[in-house]
């Protein structure tokens, strides 16, 4: 079947554009500065910078009527600049990204949103959280993000992995790569493994009383932090970690055009997925208008569009509202939907409501550390050192 | 508390086997939840009766073997290592469970009172020689005491049973399958788990002896 190049159908004209993006201008520009204009010269540039990255790409995706193009330049951005940030900021502070005994001691561990699902169950049952970090204040607090997850998870349920996660940026990059995947026959079965993974790092964290998933398994300590490899349990740890890491989120990703490790692993997203059914924005596909060209299924980065997904109209729960199979759809049938609205509806209206959110929580969330990744970078080309 | 937390662990996947014998059953009857839940007990105490049966196994196996050998971490790290393997070779590599509870269509058809057919499927259930289950039972045994065999696997019987308890509103698991693929993969990262405690106590009893 002669499939014709996807349309742009839900673009905007100029002046609606114009008018969203000043909106969004206004509110990204009293979010970003925190209402006060920076006196030190790096510090303006960054704050000016991330005003007009976050801005133009947010014109773009009204626009145009593509989201995940623009969602992915963003998205990438953000990890990378999370990684520049993270680990300069550590070295600044501890003069090495690994952990010592003593910052674990004296709870001066950053607390990140992949630990969350194993705190939940402990703190149920002793009122403790399991995780040697700050409360309040501290660098990266457990309330903090405990309020960003909660407040990402009533706004976006799943799609917290395509627009909130700092890590994410880092599978979905690499799965651009390449034009054509080299592996494409995946097990779907594959989808199921995140589930698994929760149910085992939630009994033994409760089990315990440690969050296990952190310990052993968490891909991302390759790029922020990790324990001081001193005994050959930790030396184990290590290889694990970093080999989850070259493996789910660079070769592979890489070799099969997919989000590996936030489909195949990450516990946090199973948890996510759940919250899909508790979530007002999902993505339908017009039965009506839908050929079955199956273009979304090759693109999905989370196997979440299956044929029996057609054959619904919706999406597989695992999906990560990333918008890559709307972008893709040469006939328009696939849409960011409000649930309990008509499918065939107003998909404009809809989808510029899940943009301005689920825009207005990433550029938010990202903002300070874009911002401090680029001061540190203005700081290497001037100084020849990143450390603030 | 292992022995409870090794049953959640493996309680899904019980779950999805278990689960296709007892709902039709309890759909066949068609007497409602009472009836179902009712249903459910024999089931349950079925299995409790052979779990119970396994841990007094286990004790005479830690007696009979176990004791005579010396030093067992070496033993018990091997079999460790051996059943983890199993288990994530189930696990991970979409092998089936021999689960012997999938023998009561067979069973069911010579049991004269219907009444006693939840409670054969539960002691069919207690006594599989699944991975899970033949780890369940190292386990048992290298604690020593009859009572520590006997308390783990009655908490091996409350972490699966769990799962069980909404079952007498049928209808509930719609999906099985899917069910089924997750509880065999959580098995099968169990299995890495005791993988990794099997290697370490062969190293600790290599070193050792």
């Amino acid at each position: 079947m002669k499939i014709n190049p996807p349309q742009a159908r839900q673009r905007e004209g100029m002046v609606k554009t114009v008018l969203l993006t000043v909106v969004m201008a206004v509110i990204t520009i009293i979010m970003f500065s925190k209402g006060k204009i920076p006196q030190n010269t790096k510090e303006l540039i960054a704050l000016i910078l991330t005003i007009l990255f976050a801005n133009t790409l947010f014109f773009l995706m009204v626009h145009t009527g593509k989201t995940d193009r623009y969602r992915a330049v963003y998205f990438s951005t953000f990890a990378v600049m999370l990684i520049i940030s993270f680990i300069s900021h550590m070295f600044g502070a501890r003069g090495s990204m690994s952990l010592s005994e003593a910052k674990v001691l004296q709870c001066e561990v950053p607390f990140c949103h992949l630990v969350i699902p194993m705190t939940l169950v402990p703190m149920a049952l002793t009122k403790t959280i399991i995780f040697p970090g700050s409360l309040i204040g501290g660098y990266a607090s457990i309330a903090s993000m405990f309020v960003l997850w909660i407040g990402a998870t009533l706004a976006l349920g799943r799609g917290f992995c395509s627009w909130g996660c700092f890590y994410g940026g880092l599978d979905d990059g690499f799965s651009r790569v390449l034009k054509r995947p080299v592996i494409k026959k995946i097990n779907p079965k594959w989808i199921y493994l995140p589930f698994a993974v929760l149910l085992f790092v939630v009994l033994t964290a409760a089990a315990y009383l440690s969050p296990t998933y952190c310990t052993w398994f968490c891909p991302f300590k390759a790029v922020t932090e990790f324990e001081a490899v001193t005994s050959t349990k930790i030396l184990i740890q290590t290889i694990i970690f970093v080999s989850l890491f070259i493996g789910l989120v660079i070769v592979l990703p890489i070799l099969t055009k997919r989000r590996t490790q936030c489909a195949f692993l990450c516990p946090f997203g199973a948890m996510q997925s759940l919250t899909n059914k508790i979530n007002v924005f999902d993505v339908r596909i017009d039965k009506e208008k839908c050929v079955k060209c199956k273009r979304c299924i090759q693109v999905c980065p989370t196997l979440s569009m299956s044929e029996e997904s057609l054959e619904d109209g919706r999406a597989r729960i695992t999906c990560m509202k990333c918008g890559k199979c709307i972008d893709s759809c040469p006939k328009g049938a696939i849409s960011y939907h409000i649930k309990g609205t008509d499918v065939a509806g107003n998909n404009n209206a809809y989808r510029l409501l899940f943009l301005f959110a689920a825009f207005l929580f990433i550029s938010i969330f990202s903002a300070h550390i874009i911002q401090d990744g680029i001061v540190r970078v203005l700081k290497l080309i001037t100084t020849g050192s990143m450390i603030l | 508390m292992q022995g409870f937390f090794l049953g959640l662990s493996n309680g899904l996947m019980c779950l999805a086997y278990c689960t296709p014998v007892l709902v039709p059953f309890m759909l066949g009857e068609g007497r409602g939840v009472a009836h179902n839940f009712v249903a459910l007990m024999q089931f349950l105490a079925g299995r409790l009766a052979g779990y119970l049966a396994f841990g007094f196994a286990a004790w005479l196996f830690n007696v009979a073997v176990l004791g005579r050998m010396g030093p067992k971490g070496l033993f018990i790290g091997i079999l460790y290592v051996i059943f983890s393997s199993l288990m994530m070779a189930y696990g991970i590599f979409g092998r089936e469970m021999p689960c012997a509870v999938r023998s009561i269509d067979r069973i069911a058809g010579k049991i004269r009172i219907p009444l006693l057919i939840p409670a054969a499927a539960g002691i069919l259930s207690g006594v599989a020689f699944c991975p899970p289950f033949l780890l369940a039972m190292t386990d048992a045994a290298a604690g020593g005491s009859l009572s520590y065999s006997i308390f783990f696997f009655l908490m091996f019987f409350a972490g699966t049973s769990l799962f069980f308890l909404p079952m007498p509103f049928v209808g509930a698991f719609r999906r099985l399958q899917v069910l089924r693929i997750i509880g065999k993969m959580a098995a099968g990262i169990v299995g890495l788990y005791y993988f990794y405690a099997g290697m370490i106590a062969v190293i600790a009893g290599i070193r050792g002896a």
